[in-house]
């Protein structure tokens, strides 16, 4: 199970980073082999296009408020599946996970949202990796039922 | 006399709307591919070679275990192998080329037909009345023109998506494209002036996809004509939203090709 879980964040990662490529070259301003996790509060999001954009204050382990910038899809995207501009409201605590930039920087290529009731917002790839392990197991089925 | 004018007008009506009639299989709004394996590999663009690799590797049970985007790694790898195989000497000095060198990420600037058409999300094809249908992309909200009435394409400069003319071949609807300016493709090489585009658009016995396929002749860039495909899947109720807040990123890094 563990296994799977990791093939499935691998192939999101993987086609992600290939989607996001499709508005501009994300592998040029982030590193998609590396994930970074931080928690804040967002101060504001921005549904539009070609890249939907939140801000989040976090406080580091000194106290220090910085200002991270998390880049999403496009709303183009976002909106295919659900999303909207109340999607997510700044005031809302959340942890995002995403990959971060290549040098050092409070900016994140978004790949995971878990908000404070639990519940997760993840890239449009990742939702639709399910439908594609059931089709390549509906796959393997008729090929094995074949004489 | 006004009933031969009608008559004449009555006898010309039916061969117009014959011209416009097909435009119905595949007017309105398309957008993502089918959430399917071949569908999703074909997002952007994929050729035979991709298609048949995936499906051979995917029909194979040793690879069962697998992870998908291994499998896909693997096809893509050997369809940009065929790719690179099409390109002229020239066009290979810069291939691929660097992801840190794209003008739509460092300027903002929108994309050349050569990698419009292959924009993922929507496309809606709309008549435009007279003679012209109008292909309109989400991505950068661009908008093509193409030309039915049958008249080549006037003396005039290059543009970024170039002068497109139109026919119907049954159902299929075939764009030819000319004086699109020298910029990078979706397939990341660059193009000549000379570029020659023929799209094939072509809606699906289920209703449910459209289909393209598109080939690229440019002497300067291609050994031979590359043909490509691509899958939208219908959409009635996708919009088209602004595309007004493109910024450049703070900082790219050279040398990452995905």
């Amino acid at each position: 199970m563990r296994g799977r879980v990791v093939s499935l964040t691998l192939l999101a990662l993987v086609v992600s980073i290939r989607l996001a490529g499709a508005h501009h070259s994300f592998p040029a301003v982030y590193d998609g082999k590396r994930t970074v996790t931080v928690t804040g509060v967002v101060t504001q999001f921005r549904f539009v296009n070609p890249h939907a954009l939140m801000t989040l204050e976090v406080t580091d382990k000194d106290g220090k408020v910085v200002t991270w910038v998390v880049e999403f899809a496009g709303r183009l995207n976002l909106s295919e599946i659900g999303w909207s501009a109340d999607s997510i409201r700044s005031g809302e605590k959340l942890t995002v996970t995403g990959n971060p930039t290549h040098e050092p920087s409070p900016r994140l290529a978004f790949q995971r949202i878990v908000k404070a009731d639990g519940s997760e917002l993840l890239p449009a790839a990742a939702q639709r990796s399910d439908t594609l392990e059931e089709e390549r197991r509906e796959r393997a089925k008729r090929r094995a039922q074949q004489p | 006399m006004n009933r031969l004018l009608a008559l004449s007008l009555l006898l010309a009506l039916p061969s117009a709307g014959a011209a416009q009639a097909p435009l119905q299989t595949l007017e309105g709004m398309w957008s993502n591919p089918p959430t399917t394996i071949i569908g999703q590999a074909c997002a952007f663009y994929c050729t035979d070679v991709l298609t048949d690799r995936l499906n051979a590797l995917l029909d194979d049970p040793a690879n069962d275990k697998r992870p998908l985007g291994e499998l896909r790694g693997d096809a893509s790898a050997r369809e940009r192998a065929f790719i690179e195989s099409r390109l002229t000497a020239a066009a290979k000095e810069t291939y691929p080329l660097d992801p840190a060198d794209d003008p739509g990420l460092l300027r903002c600037e929108p994309w050349g037909l050569a990698r419009q058409m292959f924009a993922p999300h929507q496309i809606e094809i709309r008549s435009r009345g007279g003679d012209q249908i109008e292909l309109h992309y989400g991505e950068w909200d661009a908008r093509r023109i193409v030309h039915m009435d049958g008249r080549p394409r006037p003396a005039g400069p290059v543009s970024l998506l170039g002068y497109s003319v139109g026919h119907w071949e049954g159902a299929t609807l075939v764009v030819e494209t000319s004086g699109v300016a020298a910029n990078q493709t979706g397939w990341r090489s660059n193009h000549s002036e000379q570029l020659r585009v023929t799209e094939r658009f072509t809606r699906a016995a289920d209703g449910k996809t459209l289909n393209l396929v598109a080939t690229f002749d440019d002497p300067w860039g291609l050994r031979e004509p590359l043909v490509l495909r691509k899958i939208w899947a219908w959409s009635p109720t996708s919009q088209i939203a602004p595309y007004d807040a493109c910024e450049p990123p703070p900082a790219v890094k050279r040398g990452v090709i995905p």
